[in-house]
């Protein structure tokens, strides 16, 4: 049965993940229901954002901290141009220009100067939060009402969420970018190493401003689909809950993070694992001062996991 | 004749090492700073005011040195801000139910060690980047101590406990010779002991460190113990300051103690650096944080503030890096 074994550890992740439904399962019969499913559909949709625009961050050997503070900034810039104009294009064009910006200017400071990816995202992070605040005052909220806001956060298509099915499609693409085009050769080869794509030809810097631009940009659609769950925008928002969730998913779904190794598959898989984790503590009525204890847990067994996975293909190969 | 005179060198000018020069430049904006922010401010100069900055930056004074020697490995550590919080907690609850201070002293240091150990192991020994293990430790140190304080403040009476980071002589609190005498004690380990040695080797050239048997994973396990038992004592000294444990202490305190130990002059990339760079670094971050608080600017614009000044410091020295290097 070697294949078994072989399957087993290799998509480890598909088995935890099931095994974790049937405990959960048998603890509350509620949690299968249609109704959880769709629920819990619906809450990854952010993480699930910030999962796939890490994913390439990470595959290129970097980090973008500045996500999760990110899509808080952005959400509240999608309000101020709802509060302002009552319609939502604007809104939308407006957080697209300000978080590919956002994205180009991390790339440049790490591809041009070459500034250590996490130290540039930090103080992104920092400066996402202030900005935030000084947009809407403390304790302000934009409430956010209309077609657009029910359409993407409630409405459904044959039984499945508008919001889920974009994210869906959003990693089909993914998919076919990653493993069906050069970007995705050329990110893979510049998360291997950078001299070796250099030599072999790959415009390092550009594909570095293009990871930096594509999780920016993620993290702008993460946005967006927090203000249309929560109905309205204000700068207290959770944004490092969401990066941590985001980077979790990844981590679980096998992504090496030194860069250069990991499959969509495993990160969406990954952020299923997440999904179900942070319902099942809420349907289990878990105190919520537990969640952050389960969160930096699971990052870490993760962490270890994978590296033991790593080991034993080092001793395979030889 | 004339060769003769062109062969001889140009007596070589001895140029000032760039740390001292930098040191200058800090001693430089310290001064201007704190001018600045005693025009602003009338109290600003008072001694008593003095010893209150001073007692309020106690703590990072304690935790930069801790992330100085990790950031002479060339790692970071994201979680001492949660650190600080959950060992402080551990220590409280351990005060609370035994009733004695030494017990409830050992815990938190213990406690913050204990989190270091994590970090060390994951970081060290499994080689695994600084900032994904410690980002997980960051939310597992702060959910560890919503759990212990259930989300809520436990006042703290035991005088003994509070005497650190609570105690004045005259004006003067407690904690500052304290942090004095911790400041050289970690002096004469970075400078005069092998343990010193190896934290520079560890990060100027980790493989060069392992051949020549240095056992540079070990020395990284021990700088993120060392930088977690300083979590456990700034944990003591929050305590101490405020008379309560709060389970939200500390949070983003790794953010500053990384900008004040860069402003310090320690390289990103690990194996340089000095203790002494870092003292300037949170003299200057701190007088700026602490005159921003006295001239009540918006918390909001406080972060925005704070971003842009370490983004502002990590472009500034790569430039003159580069320019050096031309």
């Amino acid at each position: 049965m070697p294949d078994l074994s072989r399957l087993m550890r290799e998509k480890n992740i598909i088995f935890v993940t099931l095994a974790l439904c049937l405990v959960f399962y048998m603890i509350s019969p509620r949690f299968l229901s249609l109704d959880n499913m769709s629920a819990i559909s619906r809450q990854i949709v952010p993480i699930g954002l910030i999962a796939l625009g890490q994913f390439f961050v990470v595959l290129s050997g970097n980090i973008d901290l500045s996500m999760g503070m990110g899509s808080v900034l952005f959400a509240i810039v999608l309000g101020v141009f709802f509060g302002m104009t009552g319609g939502v294009a604007l809104g939308i064009v407006a957080v697209i220009v300000c978080s590919l910006a956002l994205g180009f200017f991390n790339g440049m400071l790490v591809a041009k100067l070459k500034l250590p990816a996490f130290i540039v995202t930090l103080s992104m992070l920092f400066c996402a939060q202030g900005l935030s605040g000084l947009i809407i005052p403390r304790g302000q909220q934009i409430f956010l009402m209309g077609g657009f806001f029910r359409f993407v956060g409630a409405e459904k298509f044959m039984g499945l969420y508008w919001s889920f099915l974009f994210l869906v499609a959003l990693f089909a693409l993914a998919w076919v970018v990653y493993n069906h085009t050069r970007w995705g050769a050329a990110v893979i080869a510049v998360g291997n190493s950078e001299e070796n794509a250099r030599l072999a030809g790959v415009n390092v810097d550009r594909v570095k401003i293009g990871v930096f631009m594509f999780s920016a940009l993620c993290s702008g659609f993460a946005g967006i689909m927090l203000s249309t769950r929560m109905g309205f925008v204000q700068p207290g928002l959770d944004g490092n809950g969401l990066l941590l969730d985001g980077i979790a998913a990844i981590i679980i779904g096998g992504t090496l993070i030194l860069g250069g190794r990991g499959t969509i598959g495993g990160a969406f898989w990954g952020l299923l694992f997440i999904g179900i984790i942070n319902n099942a503590l809420n349907l289990l009525n878990v105190e919520d001062v537990w969640h952050q204890v389960f969160k930096g847990a699971v990052i870490l067994a993760a962490l270890g996991a994978n590296w033991i996975l790593w080991q034993s293909r080092q001793v395979e190969a030889h | 004749m004339t060769t003769t005179t062109a062969a001889a060198p140009p007596r070589p000018r001895k140029a000032m090492d760039s740390l001292t020069q930098r040191y200058l430049v800090l001693i430089g904006l310290i001064v201007i700073a704190s001018v600045g922010f005693s025009i602003a401010n009338d109290n600003f100069y008072s001694l008593a005011n003095l010893g209150i900055l001073l007692r309020s930056i106690a703590v990072l004074f304690l935790v930069s040195m801790g992330m100085t020697f990790i950031m002479l490995t060339g790692g970071i550590d994201l979680s001492v801000g949660s650190n600080v919080a959950f060992s402080g907690g551990v220590g409280v609850i351990t005060l609370t139910t035994t009733g004695s201070a030494p017990l409830g002293f050992a815990a938190a240091i213990l406690a913050g060690m204990a989190i270091g150990a994590v970090n060390g192991v994951f970081i060290g020994r499994l080689r695994l980047s600084a900032f994904m293990v410690s980002l997980a430790t960051f939310a597992l140190a702060r959910g560890l101590a919503l759990v212990i304080y259930d989300a809520n403040s436990i006042n703290v009476s035991n005088t003994t406990f509070l005497w650190l980071g609570g105690q004045s002589w005259g004006s003067i609190p407690v904690v500052i010779p304290f942090v004095a005498l911790v400041f050289v004690a970690l002096s004469l380990v970075l400078y005069r002991s092998t343990f010193g040695r190896d934290v520079y080797a560890a990060g100027s050239n980790i493989n060069t460190a392992f051949v020549l048997g240095r056992r540079p994973e070990r020395t990284l396990v021990w700088v993120y113990v060392l930088s977690g038992a300083l979590a456990g004592l700034s944990a003591i000294i929050t305590v101490g300051r405020v008379s309560s444990g709060q389970p939200w202490t500390g949070l983003y305190l790794e953010f500053d103690a990384i900008t004040a130990v860069i402003l310090g002059g320690t390289s990103l990339f690990g194996g340089r650096g000095r203790l002494l760079g870092t003292i300037l670094g949170v003299l200057l971050y701190g007088i700026i944080i602490n005159g921003l608080v006295l001239t009540g600017t918006n918390p909001y614009l406080q972060s925005l503030i704070k971003g842009l000044i370490l983004l502002g410091v990590v472009l500034l020295d790569t430039l003159v890096q580069r320019r050096q290097a031309q």
